[in-house]
């Protein structure tokens, strides 16, 4: 099986965001959201002593994804493949996630009611095309394919040329999105987007807000389905039962 | 992370997008969809002039996303923000939708929704009107962008030799007219830079990255990643500047000050190509003469640059040689010496012989088009209004000077100007001193705007003419000499035309016939005008729509070049002008001289602008998905500054220039990325058009602030960055 990895070259990238738009029109992500961020770094420095670089962030697709764990309602899982993925038939709009996502990867969609992210265009890899922000990339600084196979790119770009994850010494749970620089730009993302430790809500805090609304929901719709058959009945008569 | 846009603007949008679905009869559904696979069609892209190749997606009749199309040659798949959110401003609901004819002042924006019969008749009678009263000439003709081709016709037979394009006089002019003198040909567009093989490259002034033309962008990045040394000139730590081996924070204006002494080192050192000089240049002894005293100490002082980093720099460049891009920049009308500046960086360019080298200037291949037989145009009676060719003797009178074209209707010197035709530009953005502009719009008997938004401009026009988005519409090809590998590229509808407008061709073929100027448009269709263009070229039209574009072999190196291509340097020497003659004569300086800039009072801020790579012009502010990702610009401000003027990051300020004017508010954005004697902005935001629902009052307008210009004695082009502003607190309700 697979294990899909992505490499940006955060030399070459000039952190133009045709990433995001790609991404966006691909996704129907709403404005003012998205799966993937340009977020500069900089600069930093007394002028004109100055560095700065970007960091184009979206989910790492984590060998051991917390958000997996913080997902209550189980829609939010990982493929054999490593890809993080979120079914929306499960999702309940919970946000539990959203924090527990390190890298602030996820959001929730106000016209869904549901959470998304980064799922590496899984539906693309499927047709047989690369993720829309690598096609897309006009600096040529997105790599993506799997890192089993000693013959594709990202192996050569991550064993080769020592392409980084960015990580923090609380933090380190096998992102699976590479970054390359050779003028220290992963120190700068690291400096200013250090991965933070999840948050995953406690039982307590489970059933609050989830069980307690779930729970009270079930009953609701309990109550509801034997007003609306009670009426249904009333309207329709006994006789239509008969039959 | 915070979201970057108001649930109220989210609100707005969906709401809007509503709107649209409605009045289009479909659904809008940006974005993949499960099922049937879609109707993919090849175009070019004109969310900005570079025009990438596209493919888009349509299913139901709508235009589901915008991909690029990976079998054009120059951008190979690859597209910028704007071209990826193509579709949001085809589906915008804020478009012009019908023609208008306007019912109350100027300005008001009260109009009369009408049919295309009565408003081309309505103008038909007008145009006739001001023919018989003051002359053909008397009409002027603001074109921009592909599409405007139709429209320079009409013009030409129409009788006015009054056209003119902001490219010109407030971008490029300055660029293409210096290269010109010095090598006897310009530039042009896409600019033919080897940036992939360039081992290394200057960009003076250039924000590369802020600034996106999509295969630029990919060509920098990997002439980076293959190891060019980066040198870059910037008042402000670009994004380009991030990635320079050398950061040069220059004082704002001296830039010729560093060529001339970039030249000294490298003449007096003996760094320069002396085989291809010897060979192709002239005045090679006048120019060791001139630059002898230009040390880089004295550059120096001019310069606040160290004069060992410049030594140092001038020492890379020429180790690099002749695989040398000296970036020719594009918007470079800054100081009203911009032809000079060209010249100083053209000459460099000779003396790298980097100019038809490879990692150089690449050459231009011809690409033969057939023509249609059109009767003579008329002779106008009287010379361009503009000063083109005259008072402004190098200024091309192909591409004319706007600004002299608005000085003519104010003064109603050589003669009266009195109806404007806007096509693709909006005037009160591109064109500076915009006082000015709307005093001569007052002046005006017609003012008519072809457009897609209902841009500030149309507030005062007679009549309003709604035109379809490059998405809905046939537009001539758009061929390319000026790349590696020349190319013809198509622009075809992808889906029919939304609401009532009308492509742009259609509309001026049809004022044409009203005028009894059809013979000038001697086609039915579309089809037929793009097939006598491609006759010469031995491609079938079916191919060339199926594919998008075709490329042919080029021949950009000097080694590859053949006789049918036309002399090497087409000057008057037949050589690399170094020393220009014809300057000279004109009474100019036939080298470059640094003449030192005013600087800014103590307390004022030199007004600096640029672009970001998410937006074009002042054209994209209203497109839903560009918005979301940069809705308003910020006032970038030095932190030492920021504390001389009391002001705190992010802390809302209005800027006032040297005149009085002042800004809409916007936001201060302190960073140590800018000199503390300059302030620098996004272009196009602070737009004031109640009709772009999204834009509208979002940000500051530069434009607003340039009421002072430095006009180029050659080209007649306007220098705008000469302004100073200051930044107020804002008071805002």
């Amino acid at each position: 099986m697979a294990r899909y990895a992505m490499v940006t070259d955060l030399t070459r990238c000039v952190g133009c965001e045709a990433c995001t738009a790609a991404c966006s029109a691909e996704w129907d992500v709403p404005p003012g959201h998205a799966r993937t961020r340009v977020l500069p770094t900089g600069p930093v420095g007394e002028f004109p002593r100055l560095r700065a670089a970007f960091y184009v962030a979206q989910c790492n697709h984590c060998d051991r994804p917390p958000c997996v764990e913080a997902c209550p309602s189980g829609a939010t899982f990982q493929g054999p493949d490593g890809i993080v993925k979120i079914d929306p038939k499960l999702c309940i709009g919970c946000g539990y996630c959203i924090p527990a996502c390190p890298y602030d990867a996820r959001y929730l969609n106000p016209v869904t009611q549901k959470v998304d992210k980064c799922d590496f265009c899984a539906a693309r890899l499927e047709r047989g095309q690369l993720p829309a922000c690598v096609t897309t990339c006009t600096a040529h600084a997105k790599f993506f394919g799997d890192l089993e196979d000693p013959n594709s790119e990202v192996y050569r770009l991550v064993y080769g040329r020592g392409a980084e994850r960015i990580e923090s010494d609380e933090v380190k749970i096998g992102p699976n999105v590479y970054y390359l620089g050779t003028r220290g730009e992963p120190a700068l993302v690291r400096e200013k987007f250090a991965p933070h430790p999840p948050q995953i809500p406690s039982s307590g805090q489970w059933w609050e807000r989830v069980f307690k609304p779930l729970a009270f929901l079930m009953a609701g719709a309990t109550f509801l389905g034997q007003a609306i058959a009670f009426f249904t009945q009333l309207r329709k008569g006994e006789s239509q039962f008969d039959e | 992370m915070s979201s970057r846009i108001s649930r109220r603007d989210w609100l707005l949008s969906t709401a809007t997008l509503a709107g649209a679905s409605r009045e289009a009869g479909a659904t809008p559904t940006p974005g993949q969809r499960a099922g049937k696979p879609a109707l993919q069609v090849a175009s070019n892209c004109e969310m900005c002039f570079w025009r990438c190749g596209i493919l888009a997606k349509v299913q139901d009749g709508k235009v589901t996303r915008i991909e690029g199309n990976p079998q054009h040659p120059l951008t190979q798949g690859r597209l910028c923000a704007r071209g990826n959110a193509g579709h949001f401003t085809l589906y915008d609901p804020d478009r012009l939708k019908r023609p208008q004819l306007r019912v109350g002042e100027r300005g008001e924006g009260r109009f009369r929704e009408i049919s295309w019969d009565e408003a081309l008749d309505w103008l038909a009678a007008r145009l006739t009107e001001l023919k018989e009263k003051y002359g053909p000439e008397s009409v002027a003709f603001f074109p921009h962008g592909v599409g405007s081709s139709f429209f320079a016709t009409l013009m030409k037979a129409y009788g006015t030799p009054n056209s003119a394009e902001p490219s010109f006089a407030q971008c490029r002019g300055p660029r293409d007219v210096g290269y010109a003198l010095t090598f006897g040909r310009p530039l042009g567009s896409p600019e033919p830079l080897d940036l992939a093989n360039a081992r290394a490259i200057v960009l003076i002034g250039s924000h590369l990255g802020e600034n996106v033309f999509t295969s630029q962008i990919t060509q920098f990045a990997e002439g980076l990643a293959r190891g060019a040394r980066l040198i870059v000139v910037d008042p402000r730590f670009s994004t380009a500047a991030s990635k320079a081996d050398w950061w040069l924070p220059i004082r704002p204006g001296t830039d010729i000050a560093l060529l001339l002494a970039w030249m000294h080192v490298i003449l007096s050192e003996g760094l320069e190509d002396k085989a291809y000089l010897a060979a192709y240049a002239t005045g090679l002894d006048q120019l060791r003469e001139h630059v002898r005293n230009f040390t880089p100490e004295w550059a120096s002082r001019e310069t606040e640059l160290p004069a060992g980093l410049i030594r140092e720099t001038a020492r890379a460049i020429a180790a690099a040689k002749p695989a040398v891009v000296i970036h020719p920049g594009r918007h470079v009308t800054w100081y009203g010496d911009d032809t000079q500046r060209a010249r100083a960086m053209a000459i460099l360019t000779a003396l790298l012989g980097a100019w038809g080298r490879k990692g150089g200037i690449l050459l231009r291949t011809p690409v033969p088009r057939g023509h249609f037989d059109l009767p003579p145009f008329p002779e106008p009676k009287r010379g361009r209004a503009d000063g083109a060719g005259d008072r402004y003797p190098l200024a091309s009178e192909e591409q004319g000077i706007t600004t002299g074209l608005v000085e003519a209707t104010l003064t109603g010197r050589p003669y009266p100007i009195k109806g404007w035709i806007v096509y693709g530009q909006n005037v009160l953005e591109s064109l500076p001193q915009r006082e000015r502009t709307l005093a001569a719009i007052a002046r005006l008997e017609l003012m008519v705007v072809v457009d897609i938004l209902p841009v500030e401009q149309t507030l005062y026009a007679d009549l309003v003419l709604p035109e379809a988005t490059y998405l809905e519409r046939y537009d001539p090809p758009h061929i390319v000499e000026t790349a590696a590998r020349p190319f013809i590229a198509v622009r075809q509808p992808v889906v029919a035309p939304l609401y009532d407008t009308r492509p742009g061709w259609w509309i001026a073929r049809e004022l044409a016939r009203r005028l009894g100027l059809e013979a000038w448009f001697p086609w039915r269709t579309p089809d037929e005008h793009l097939a006598k263009i491609i006759e010469p070229l031995g491609i079938s039209l079916k191919e060339l729509k199926a594919r998008g574009a075709v490329s042919f072999e080029g021949r950009p190196y000097i080694e590859s070049r053949k006789p049918e291509d036309g002399p090497l340097f087409p000057t008057e020497s037949g050589k690399i002008e170094l020393y220009s003659k014809l300057l000279k004569e004109l009474g100019h300086d036939p080298l470059p001289v640094y003449r030192p800039p005013a600087d800014p009072p103590p307390g004022w801020l030199r007004l600096l602008y640029g672009r970001a790579p998410v937006h074009s012009f002042a054209r994209s502010q209203n497109n839903a998905l560009l918005a979301g990702l940069m809705p308003e610009n910020a006032v970038w401000i030095n932190p030492q500054t920021a504390r001389a003027f009391g002001l705190h990051d992010g802390q809302r300020v209005v800027l006032e220039n040297q005149d009085g004017r002042k800004s809409l508010p916007v936001t201060v954005r302190t960073t140590p990325g800018i000199r503390p004697d300059c302030a620098f902005m996004v272009h196009g935001f602070g737009l004031r058009a109640p009709g772009l629902r999204r834009a509208n009052g979002r940000g500051a307008s530069d434009n607003a602030l340039l009421s002072r210009v430095a006009t180029d004695p050659l080209t007649g082009a306007t220098g705008m960055h000469v302004n100073f502003v200051r930044p107020l607190p804002a008071e805002e309700s």
